[in-house]
This record gives structure tokens, sequence and C-alpha cells, in this order.
């Protein structure tokens, strides 16, 4: 087979043809290595190819860029924005004789347990929001709050990965590298999918944020706190004509390789790394030192705070900024770690929910303002979700366990219905008894507003074609503006 | 067997709900005769060729088959008719059709079965009787429940002439301007076609009401009230569509898709107005109260750019566009519209490029020139982008001289002048933007004063101003 190769030219087959052109940028991105030719090139160039190949919206977008603010570990609904006054008047109470309790997953289930914190009424809508959240609360209006989502999943790494790519099993793409495989990257500097990392990397890995079957170079890229984001992203020449020079020699390598063996995924996402780890050379340094913020700025995401935590979330929250500033396609936000695990708190409720309230209110708060005023909001979406919400009882006496008949999450901006609260729970907050929305249903309504019709976006893999919603996915039409 | 259920039909004038309950299962059950009587056919047809043969056995099987659900069928809807809201006539026919189809069809099994050596001419005649009145039958009965126009409704004009029916009407020429609107053709006549005359029909009539003209809405129904021109409240009609779904007096009942609370205040501001046939809706909305709603339930609020199609971009535009540092995206898959996004680009704004964008006036409809070192000059050539819906001018040192230009954007829905140096000149902008909803003023030299007027002159206006 290997001499064939060498004697006849290789014929391409429509499905490599196809790959070619969906995500097969790697000699496009070389004729851009050392020159100023966009990443998004050839874009226009597919308004005119058959509509298989066609990159961008298949309707007009309501968002271009989403910042999806990951609430890692499940927040309580009943502790955030779903209100139950039940709770108070029976706290203490056995839960198994007021309802059907499921089986959790520490099967330590103690009395019906009220939440330490109190709601009042926000903004012109009258939204809840208890004392966790004081900043966001005054956002409300911006808000369209979900508290009838429901998971498939009651443990964490099942569900993260649903969460993020649509299936309970490790090895799907992620939401964003399905954004970028739809629409494309306006910046050729800066990867499409960016996760800023900011302590804790979700249970289930970076499995979390990968490409899955969707061509290499959609995955994520991970951007750590601190001063080198990205791992060598200072030159290690000294001479500049010598790193240029080496990367020319291995373009010629792999131009070679490709030359013999047809198109491979592999080596165009190499090639295609490079060239994109050789452009942030230059531009991430210029990103991440946040040289003209202004000290207003800083103080609104609160970057003078007290607590490390908060200022690190605040830093990841004008970096997202930036990023959709600079036509980044999808940012991730993953929690600080403030020392009282993730949102997952099993036991030490108000302690732990506190800290980690504390740590990301005021950046939320700070970032959803920012973009506001400068016209961003109309063209963001801003997520904010846990993986599944907690349960009403206590686990043992001050906790509270997973609960995936039930959760609360938000989103804000481009083409939301701000003000608006959608769905309802049991007078528990135990189930959703009203509206149900399912993680498919809120990936259909992300695409959505993004401009993509979720049963459109498919990828041939496995000799299906495969899309972020699978066989589901119904939009939350309740909350479009 | 149906005559004589007639006569004891004709001693029940006050039939009892299980009856009426009983008949309203006349359409379930009269579609298995229907298979059966038409199988029965099909079967004899196809018998006729040797591979078929051997199935010639079952045709008085099918047959009896065909009869016996016929009887059946017979019973349900006699059951049925008792409910008398049917038009009397088509009724008649129906009835007596479907009779003689029953009776057909056991003429035919009893051919096939017990005479076996009568002449294959008769068992083809009868066969063929059979099929007509099956047919026959079965359009007198869609007549009876759609409407005696309900199968060449959607015909070719020359089917409906042969059938001796007029051409089809024209569809009122859709509502583009508020001030053309008919509040009868326009408004209560397409409600009353989409909700309400499935029911009331020449046909169906079903409360004695007609509502698919003005004069048999007028003439009302069993109540002499369903219009009270001047007074909604007393109206019979919008006492029947305002009630709880569940009541049982609710319209549109059996859970057809009932009116919008939009259509409710329509009608009842309609027969508020006197119930008129016609006359613009604009004159007779003295105190300007039902223009907005009328708008919107028109769509005409909406904007209807993106309804156009557009031709494709020049490409040697594009592609220029592209190499001085544009991003141009495609907005839609079935439709050319673009985006233009400058604010990526390191580079400054050229004079030209704005002439290569002019070239585009037509597919584009979002243009990002923020931080591009535009100068208020340039802004005369991005006025005359007539098709713009979003515009971001934020970051440059523009002033009022130079936005004065965009007052001929009709489209602009939302205008972004974010860090620029504009001031009072927005006061004269805005109410030239008949569609803009949102403007950005954050960091302007727009003062406190002057966004309390803007905010005053232009109710429906979001107007950022400030980081909150």
């Amino acid at each position: 087979m290997g001499h064939h190769h060498h004697t006849k030219p290789r014929v391409i087959s429509r499905r490599e043809m196809l790959g070619l052109s969906a995500g097969g940028f790697g000699s496009l991105a070389f004729m851009g290595l050392f020159g100023t030719l966009p990443f998004g090139c050839k874009r226009a160039g597919h308004l005119e190819t058959a509509s298989n190949l066609y990159l961008g919206p298949h309707y007009l977008p309501k968002a271009k860029n989403v910042i999806f603010l990951y609430m890692d570990g499940g927040v309580s609904q009943v502790d955030s924005f779903d209100p139950k006054p039940r709770l108070a008047k029976e706290n203490g109470e056995d839960p198994r004789k007021k309802f059907k309790v499921d089986a959790t997953q520490f099967d330590n289930v103690g009395k019906i347990l009220k939440s330490p914190w109190d709601f009042k009424q926000y903004g012109e809508c009258g939204m809840p929001v208890s004392d966790l959240f004081p900043h966001i609360a005054t956002c409300v209006d911006d808000i369209a709050l979900i508290r009838s989502m429901v998971s498939n999943f009651p443990e964490h790494t099942n569900a993260n990965y649903f969460l993020h790519t649509g299936s309970g099993l490790q090895g799907r793409p992620s939401m964003g590298a399905w954004m970028n495989y739809g629409l494309g990257s306006e910046n050729n500097n800066i990867p499409g999918y960016v996760v800023l990392d900011g302590g804790l990397i979700p249970p289930g890995g970076l499995d979390n944020f990968k490409n899955g079957f969707l061509p290499a170079s959609y995955q994520a890229s991970v951007f750590k706190a601190g001063p080198e984001p990205v791992a060598n992203i200072n030159p290690r020449e000294d001479i500049k004509n010598l790193q240029e020079e080496k990367l020319q020699f291995i373009k010629q390598m792999d131009d070679s390789l490709i030359g013999k063996i047809g198109k491979a995924d592999a080596v165009e996402s190499a090639i295609s790394n490079y060239e994109l780890a050789y452009k942030m050379q230059s531009s991430i340094p210029e990103l991440t030192e946040f040289k003209e913020e202004t000290e207003a700025t800083k103080k609104l995401y609160g970057l003078d705070s007290d607590d490390p935590h908060l200022r690190g979330y605040a830093s990841q929250c004008i970096l997202a900024r930036r990023l959709i500033e600079r036509g980044v396609r999808f940012v991730e936000l993953t929690c600080p770690n403030v020392g009282a695990d993730r949102w997952d708190q099993h036991s030490n409720l108000k302690v732990g929910h506190e800290r980690n309230a504390h740590a990301v209110d005021q950046p939320i708060a700070g970032l959803l303002k920012d973009l506001k005023s400068r016209g961003l909001l109309e063209e963001t979406l801003v997520v904010w979700t846990g993986e599944f919400g907690r349960t009403p009882f206590a686990q043992g006496s001050d906790g509270r366990d997973h609960n995936p008949s039930a959760f609360s999450m938000w989103m804000a901006g481009a083409g939301v219905k701000g003000g608006t609260i959608f769905g309802k729970t049991d007078e528990y907050g135990y189930r959703v008894i009203e509206n149900e929305v399912t993680v498919h249903d809120l990936h259909a309504t992300i695409m959505h507003l993004l401009g993509l019709d979720h049963k459109q976006l498919t990828f041939r893999f496995g000799g299906r074609d495969m899309r972020l919603t699978d066989v589901h996915g119904n939009l939350v039409k309740d909350i479009l503006a | 067997m149906g005559s004589v259920l007639l006569l004891i039909g004709g001693i029940l004038d006050n039939p009892p709900d299980i009856l009426l309950f009983l008949g309203r299962f006349h359409p379930v059950v009269v579609h298995l005769p229907i298979g059966f009587l038409i199988m029965a056919f099909l079967i004899q047809l196809a018998s006729r060729w040797r591979k078929f043969n051997p199935l010639g056995v079952y045709i008085p099987l099918a047959w009896l088959m065909g009869a016996v659900s016929a009887v059946v069928a017979v019973v349900f809807g006699y059951l049925l008719s008792l409910s008398g809201e049917y038009d009397k006539e088509t009724l008649f026919w129906h009835q007596w059709a479907g009779i003689a189809l029953t009776l057909l069809s056991f003429a035919c099994y009893f051919v096939h079965k017990q005479w076996n050596n009568s002449p294959s001419i008769i068992k083809w005649i009868i066969g063929l009787m059979g099929c007509f009145l099956l047919m026959l039958t079965g359009h007198l009965g869609g007549n009876l429940t759609h409407g005696s126009n309900y199968l060449l409704q959607y015909a070719p004009n020359s089917f409906r002439n042969m059938a001796g029916l007029p051409s089809k009407m024209e569809p009122r020429k859709k509502v583009a301007v508020l001030d053309s609107a008919d509040v009868f053709l326009d408004l209560v006549m397409p409600m009353m076609q989409s909700k309400c005359v499935g029911c009331h029909n020449e046909g169906k009539r079903k409360g004695e009401l007609l509502l698919n003209t003005y004069e048999n809405m007028m003439l009302g129904g069993k109540s002499d009230n369903t219009i009270v021109p001047g007074d909604a409240l007393k109206s019979e009609l919008v006492r029947r569509i305002t009630l709880p779904m569940e009541h049982e007096d609710f319209m549109p009942s059996e859970g057809k898709l009932p009116l919008t609370d939009q259509e409710v205040v329509l009608i009842k501001w309609w027969i508020k107005s006197g119930a008129p046939s016609k006359g613009f809706v604009t004159q007779l909305d003295t105190e300007n109260t039902i223009g907005p709603i009328v708008s919107n339930y028109l769509g005409l609020d909406k904007n209807n750019l993106f309804n156009k199609r557009v031709s494709p971009p020049n490409q040697g535009v594009v592609d220029t566009l592209i190499s001085h540092g544009f991003v141009i995206n495609p907005l839609m898959k079935d439709n050319y519209f673009l985006e233009a996004n400058f604010s990526l680009s390191e580079a400054d704004l050229k004079a030209s490029d704005l002439d290569a964008l002019l070239e585009l006036r037509e597919q584009l409809v979002w243009l990002n020139l923020g931080n591009s070192n535009l100068e208020d000059s340039y802004l005369e050539k991005i006025g005359s982008l007539q098709n713009l819906v979003k515009l971001d001018l934020s970051g440059n040192a523009i002033t009022d001289t130079g936005i004065k230009h965009l007052s001929k954007l009709e489209n602009l829905e939302s205008l972004n002048l974010y860090g620029t140096n504009v001031s009072k000149g927005v006061l004269e902008l805005v109410p030239k933007l008949s569609r803009l909803k949102k403007i950005y003023l954050w960091q302007t030299q727009v003062t406190k004063t002057d966004i309390t007027q803007l905010k005053k002159e232009n109710p429906g206006l979001i107007i950022i101003a400030q980081r909150e």
C-alpha cells in the first residue's frame, strides 16, 4: 500500500473532502504563518459553495460569543434562586414523611433543612435572590432564570460530561468545540475556545473541554491563572529568526508528510497548533496584562478585594471580556479553589457556599455590567450553571447531597428575555413540576441564540451524523427575547 | 335496517346524551367499511390476472365484511345525525347513499357467494356501482364535516370552474403600513377564517351560526345577541371567547386553538367601535390606543428587511476587505446578508475601504468599526449603508458632525457610540432613526440632562449611558 501512494496520486473520498473542508485549515493557516491573512480568510468563499460545506450561522444569530460561568459541584437551588418558605416551616422534620425520597449518592438522608440565607426581591421584575448573591441580584433585569433544570446523572463526572458534551460518557466534543466547528473563529491569533482555569478543573478532567470526534483544533486551550497563563508563552530562543527558521523547517517536514499520506487530522491539527502557538506568543501577553483597564473597571470586578479568591475570579472575568472583545467564540471559567471544596457542600453548607459565592458574586456582576455598558452584552451570551442541584433535606446535619431532579441556572445577554423566570419546582424545590428543561434543551437553546440549528449542525462519526443534542433537544422559547 | 332506525329516530326529538356520544364515533367506525369495500373491489380486479387468481376465493368474504361493518357505520351515523347540527339536504343524500351502499354490498356478497354462476358482467356492474356509491357517500360526508367548499378550496381554478365554483379569491394583500389596515378585512375576517369558520360554515352551522361573511355574522345564530355593535360585553361572541377554557360554552370548542389575548382585545375593540363592515384602523382609532397592538398583530413593528432576498456579494470586494483586515461573516445559510468586523484589526481604517463597504451595501446588516481610528468624514459613506441593523462605532474620536450623516439609516436597531466624542447631536439624530431600539452612550460628551431629555422624547428607547 505504501508503494502505491508514491506512484499514484491518492484519490480523496467524499467523506475526507468534507472533513477537509470542515476542519482542514492546516494549509490555510500556513499561508498566514508569517503574513497578515486572517484565520477566517476563506469564510466568504463558503458563501458560494455547497450547503454541507457552509461555515456560519444557519439563521440570523442573536449572540456571537458565549461566556460560560461554570459553577462546579452543583449550587443549591433552594439557597440561591429558588426560595422555598416551606423548608423553614418544616425545618428539622423527616422528609420521608413528606414526600418520596430518591436514593442519594451518600444515602445519609437527614432532616428537612431550611436555607440559612434570606431571599429578597430585586429589580423591576422582582426576581427573588438569596443573600448569597447580593451583586448578581442587581443584574436580575438582564437575567433569564430557569428553575426547572434536570440532569440525567446524580454524580459529578458523568453530569459534567453531560453538561459539557451532551453525553454522560467521556469522549464527546464539548459545547465550545461544537460552536467553533459551526461558526469558525474570528481571531487567528487566539484559539476560538478558551477555558480559564480558576484553580479547579471539574471532575472528569480535561475531557470536559475536548474536541471528541471533531478535528483536534477545536479543543479548548486552557489558560492558567498567574504570570504565565499559557505554558511556554515566552520564546526560549534568544534570536527571533532562530525560532522562525525552526518553524519553517518543521513546516517542510510536515508538508512532505501530508504529501505522502494525504489528509490526516493529527498532522493538520499539529500544524495549526504550531501556527497558533507562534502567534499567541505576541497576542497573549498583550491580552493578559490589563494595561488599558481603568481603576474603576478593576474595582467594579473586585480586583481591590481582600479575598484573594475573589481577586482571582475577578481577573478571570476581565480576561473573559477581553477574549470576547478579541473575537474568541467560547470562553469557559472554572471555579476558584476557595479552600472549602467546590460548590459541593455535602457538609458545612453555610461556610462552603458562602466562600464560593463571595469569590464569584461581585466579579460576575461586574462582568455583566461592564459588558452591558460597552454594548458587548448585546452579542454575548452569559451562561451560569452547575451540573445539578442539591437536596432540600440535609445530608448528615448541615450539608446537602446531589439532586439531579431540579436545579436553577440563568442566562443573560444576547437574545435572552431579561427578568423572566421559567419553570417551577415543588414546594420543597426537590423536583420539577412545570416546564422541565433538560440539558439537551439548554444546548439547543444556546445554539439557537448563536444562530445554529442544533438539528443541522452535524458531524459524521461512527456511521452516524452526530449532534451536540444527539436525538433530543427542544428550544426553551419562553426565555427568548 | 336503516329505515327501521329512522322510524324509531322520528320519535327521538330529544335524543339522550348517550346516543349522541355514540354518534361521535361515526367518523372512526366509518373508515372500516371503506377499507373493506375498496379491498373487495381490488381483489375482484386483481384476481382476473392468473398470478392473483387464488385470491378469488376471498372476494365474497371481503364484500361481506364490508357490508357488515357498513351496517355498524350506518347505525352510528344515524345517531350522530340526531344532534341536528348538519345541513339537512346534504345529510339526506349522505344517509341514503350510505344505506344504498350497505345494501349493495350485501348484494355483491350474494352474487359472489350464493349465485356464483351468475354472469361476470353482473358482478362488475354492481361492483362498479358500489365504488361509485362509496365515493359519493364519502364525499358527502366530507362536505358535512368540513363544509361544501373544503375539497376544492385550493383546487386549480380550472377545476373549480368546471365544478361551477368561482375562481379563487385573490388573497388580500399583506398589510404593509398601518394606515392601510382595514378593521374587518385585515383583522376580524382573518381571525374568523383561521379560528371559527371551520365549524360555523354553510355545511356545519354549529349553533346555527355562520361566521363566514360579515352579513352572516351580524345575522347571529341561536342567540340573537351574537354581536351587539357598540357593546362588546353584551355580545355573546365575546362572552364565549373570554370564558375560562374549561367552561363548556368556551369557544372554539373541543380543544381547538383558542384566540390569543391580542385577538380578543382586537375583536372587543372592533365591536366597541360599532362592528363596522369596513374602515381603516387608524381612522377608527381616534384615541390612538389600538394602533400599537394592531402593528404588533400584523407584524408591522418587525423589521421586514430580512424577508428580502439579496444577491450574492461581489467576491472580489469581499476578498479585498478581508485582505485589509476585515472579518466578513455570512449571517444566514439561505441568504447573503453579511457582517463586517474591523474591530479585531490592528491596522487603521482607510478611506478606500469604505468604498469597498459601499459595494456591499445590499448585503451588509451588521457593521463593527470599533476602535478603528474612524474620522467624522468617513461617516458620510457609512450613512448610506441603508440595510445596516447594527452599527458599532465605539472607541473612535467621532463627534456630532459625523453622526449627522447617519440619519438615513432607517433599518438601524442598535447604535453603539460608547467611548466617542458625541454630545447633544444624538438628540437630533435619534428621532430620525425610526427603528432604533438601543443606543450606547457611556463615556461620551452626552450630559445627564441630555440623557433625561433623550429618555423623555423617546420613551421606548433603551439608553445605556452609564455603568451602574
